[in-house]
């Protein structure tokens, strides 16, 4: 007699554990785990200041002392987003806790972080920060905005080419070290992709949800909007937002998340079309549920797993907008991002390769990570969408 | 099938109104807005001509009156039937043949439509080469790897095609302007434009003659677009190639296939006249999204390559607030994407001769 297996593995733990199976995820995640602690980390990792020093005798941090209100709230959300996923809570808990604990720090950081409004970064080569009885520098030596005005240099240098310094990445136009800004740049990559596709994905749900399960005219009046939407070249809509309402990182996330959602709907609405006369729905209206129960709480979590892997192709598509704006010269004019540099490998009148090498690679495999995942996603939860689809049969 | 053409044109009326409305929304809402002040504002001219101009923009484009007069104002003008406005903006009578008027764009001071009969040709004729071309190397590489699923190549062109649909456009044409067009590396290619200025004089086909060889505008024009046509084409084809390959693969082991073996058909045969032609069903799906992703793709591409055609137009609308320019070149890309669509239907009854519209 045959022995029958029972999982005791819940959905999403299968899912999880499918979806970790190849091997190009694990190349994904690792990349976009790195992006995180260079995000994170970035202060530490390239700063034009000394980490620890010690000068007759007094040891001072320079580094926390120029820490920016952004630097101190990101390492906070950091440690509570740490902190949350050790607890042992639902998931809804855990989310809740985790905004809850990001505001709370926000507020402390905005009342008791005040760091010097002015950073002279020529002053940290000065005798009064070299000669120290000993000190440790951050692995990049230079600060993203430190133009090294006074060590003449003359900007776009290739890399390793300087004498006296090492960028290892070169110069960029206003003689910034090429790494140093990467690194800090990962931070508006990251939280632009995440941020971004939040935005489109809540409106695309809400909309899509909508849609799907009054149907009729509300579906069709829905789908017109959609298709209005689908119709104007995305990255020309971007473009009109952009240019019309000014480029800070805020705002590009917003509008970035306002041209991206109707992809999301679509996904929902037909999820919805389905379930919407399913038993157990049908039941929870017969109940007398309020409607945001009914979609979000009974309807949602079973309509959600398409919905994942719709998410990481469109955090990479997020990336990708962003940097295509900074490259056409529309994007935050005062961070360091990729697609402002990669812009300026050919603006001058060289090819200037690192220029174009760095960050267009950093670009690309920030991309390629994020649509890995998405792949190992949909094979794990779709296997008949599945790129290995009839390999079996 | 008359019928049924007539009837998706009418639909397009209310997708192409609703398109205008989003883009004039977004502009009137911004900051600032569009006003005769945002115009005139940095040009350096006396008191008394900064008054004139500002009066002679409010009067032509009603740049003074509320958000959703002016966009009444503009679709009147545009659309072919409405009423007669004279020069001095003066509403006439109600006509059903006074034509179109684009308006004058804000910082060529010419017709737009004269502008957009320039430019339009150019990223259509970009995009029309780069679509065979996508088919055909999509079509190959998918029919290789689905024939010999599991193969290496098989293996490795999954890997690759998803490699190349990460890399973006902007990275690629940075790389192959600055490696193959550059006089540092390769000089191979030229820079910048579609075709070089000798190129005019030239006849059309090339040829010998005492000088030597001539490329003649044709091949001219083939050297000018190998790099921009490459750089627009490869994230389509990665994209279209898995498609192809899932698609054949699901029809390879479909019951008529195995019919057609059974019968003694060769395997040519099997695979190009009966599976190739039942895969071409998701293809032609994906070809009606395909237009739009081309046509924000020539954005890019025409800004690395220095071409003049619609996107780089898109470009510098957009920076310099250019609201006629920016609205036309919204519905006329709008326009043309739902053509897309109305061409991917018909290629349905083409491929699949069950699918009818009556």
């Amino acid at each position: 007699m045959t022995e029958h297996a029972v999982s005791r593995e819940s959905f999403a733990a299968r899912i999880w554990r499918k979806t970790l199976d190849g091997a190009g995820v694990k190349v994904g995640l690792a990349w976009v785990a790195l992006l995180v602690f260079a995000a994170v980390f970035a202060p530490f990792l390239a700063n034009s200041m000394p980490l620890l020093m010690s000068k007759n005798g007094v040891i001072s941090a320079p580094v926390l002392q120029y820490l920016s209100m952004e630097d101190t709230w990101v390492l906070a959300t950091f440690f509570i987003a740490l902190a949350v996923y050790r607890l042992r809570l639902g998931t809804a808990k855990r989310i809740l806790l985790f905004l809850l604990g990001s505001a709370l720090a926000a507020v402390l950081v905005n009342l008791f972080v005040k760091p010097p409004v002015l950073v002279i970064y020529d002053d940290f080569r000065s005798a009064a920060y070299t000669e120290a009885d000993w000190r440790i520098m951050p692995p990049i030596p230079y600060a993203p905005t430190d133009y090294l005005r006074d060590l003449g240099s003359k900007g776009l240098e290739a890399p390793l080419v300087t004498e006296g310094h090492t960028h290892l990445m070169g110069t960029e136009e206003n003689g910034a070290d090429v790494l140093s800004r990467m690194i800090h740049a990962c931070r508006i990559s990251l939280s632009i992709g995440l941020i971004a596709s939040g935005i489109a994905l809540l409106i695309g749900v809400v909309v899509g949800g909508l849609m799907g399960y009054f149907s009729g005219v509300v579906d069709m009046l829905g789908m017109r909007l959609v298709e209005i939407f689908e119709d104007i070249p995305t990255l020309f809509l971007l473009l009109t937002f952009v240019a019309f309402f000014g480029r800070s990182l805020y705002m590009m996330m917003v509008i970035i998340g306002v041209t991206g959602w109707s992809g999301y709907a679509r996904y929902v609405r037909t999820e919805f079309l389905k379930l919407r006369k399913q038993d157990y729905v049908q039941a929870a209206v017969a109940s007398g549920l309020p409607l945001s129960s009914i979609l979000f709480r009974h309807m949602l979590p079973n309509g959600v797993a398409p919905l994942l892997v719709a998410v990481s192709f469109g955090v990479a598509g997020a990336i990708l907008s962003e940097a295509t704006l900074s490259f056409l010269g529309l994007g935050v004019v005062d961070a360091p991002s990729w697609g402002q540099m990669l812009d300026q490998a050919v603006k001058s009148s060289t090819f200037n390769w690192w220029m174009a090498v760095f960050p267009g690679g950093a670009i690309f495999m920030t991309v390629f990570a994020y649509n890995l995942i998405g792949e190992a996603f949909r094979d794990a939860i779709d296997p008949k969408l599945s790129s290995k689809a009839g390999v079996n049969t | 099938m008359l019928t049924y053409l007539l009837r998706r044109l009418l639909l397009m009326i209310p997708t192409l109104l609703g398109i205008t409305i989003v883009v004039f929304t977004v502009m009137a809402m911004s900051p600032g807005g569009i006003s005769a002040q945002t115009l005139v504002g940095g040009m350096d001219m006396k008191p008394q001509e900064k008054q004139a101009l500002l009066e002679y923009y409010n009067k032509r484009y009603g740049l003074d009156q509320p958000a959703p007069v002016q966009y009444l104002r503009w679709l009147n003008n545009v659309s072919p039937i409405g009423f007669v406005t004279d020069e001095h903006g003066k509403r006439g009578e109600f006509s059903f043949n006074k034509g179109m008027d684009l308006g004058t764009s804000f910082q060529y001071g010419r017709p737009v439509s004269d502008i957009l009969a320039e430019r339009i040709p150019i990223t259509l004729l970009l995009n029309l080469v780069t679509i065979p071309f996508t088919y055909l190397i999509a079509i190959m590489v998918g029919m290789k790897s689905a024939t010999h699923r599991g193969s290496v190549f098989d293996v490795g062109t999954s890997m690759s095609m998803l490699a190349l649909w990460s890399i973006p456009t902007m990275l690629a044409g940075v790389l192959l302007l600055g490696f193959f067009a550059n006089v540092q590396h390769f000089h191979w290619f030229p820079t910048a434009g579609i075709s070089s200025r000798e190129a005019q004089d030239m006849p059309f086909l090339p040829h010998w003659d005492e000088t030597g060889f001539v490329r003649g505008f044709l091949l001219d024009r083939v050297w000018h677009l190998v790099l921009p046509v490459i750089c627009l084409s490869y994230g389509s084809f990665a994209a279209l190639a898995k498609l192809t390959r899932t698609s054949i693969l699901e029809n390879l082991h479909s019951d008529y296939a195995r019919t057609a073996r059974a019968k003694g058909l060769a395997e040519n045969d099997v695979l190009w006249r009966h599976v190739f032609r039942n895969s071409l069903l998701p293809l032609i799906t994906i070809s009606a999204g395909l237009l739009p992703s081309l046509l924000a793709g020539s954005l890019i591409v025409e800004n690395i390559f220095s071409i003049n055609g619609m996107g780089q137009l898109a470009v510098e609308a957009v920076k310099g607030r250019d609201r006629e320019l920016v609205l036309s070149i919204t519905w006329v890309s709008g326009f043309l994407t739902l053509i897309g669509y109305l061409i991917a239907d018909f290629c349905y009854t083409l491929a699949d001769p069950r699918v009818s519209y009556d």
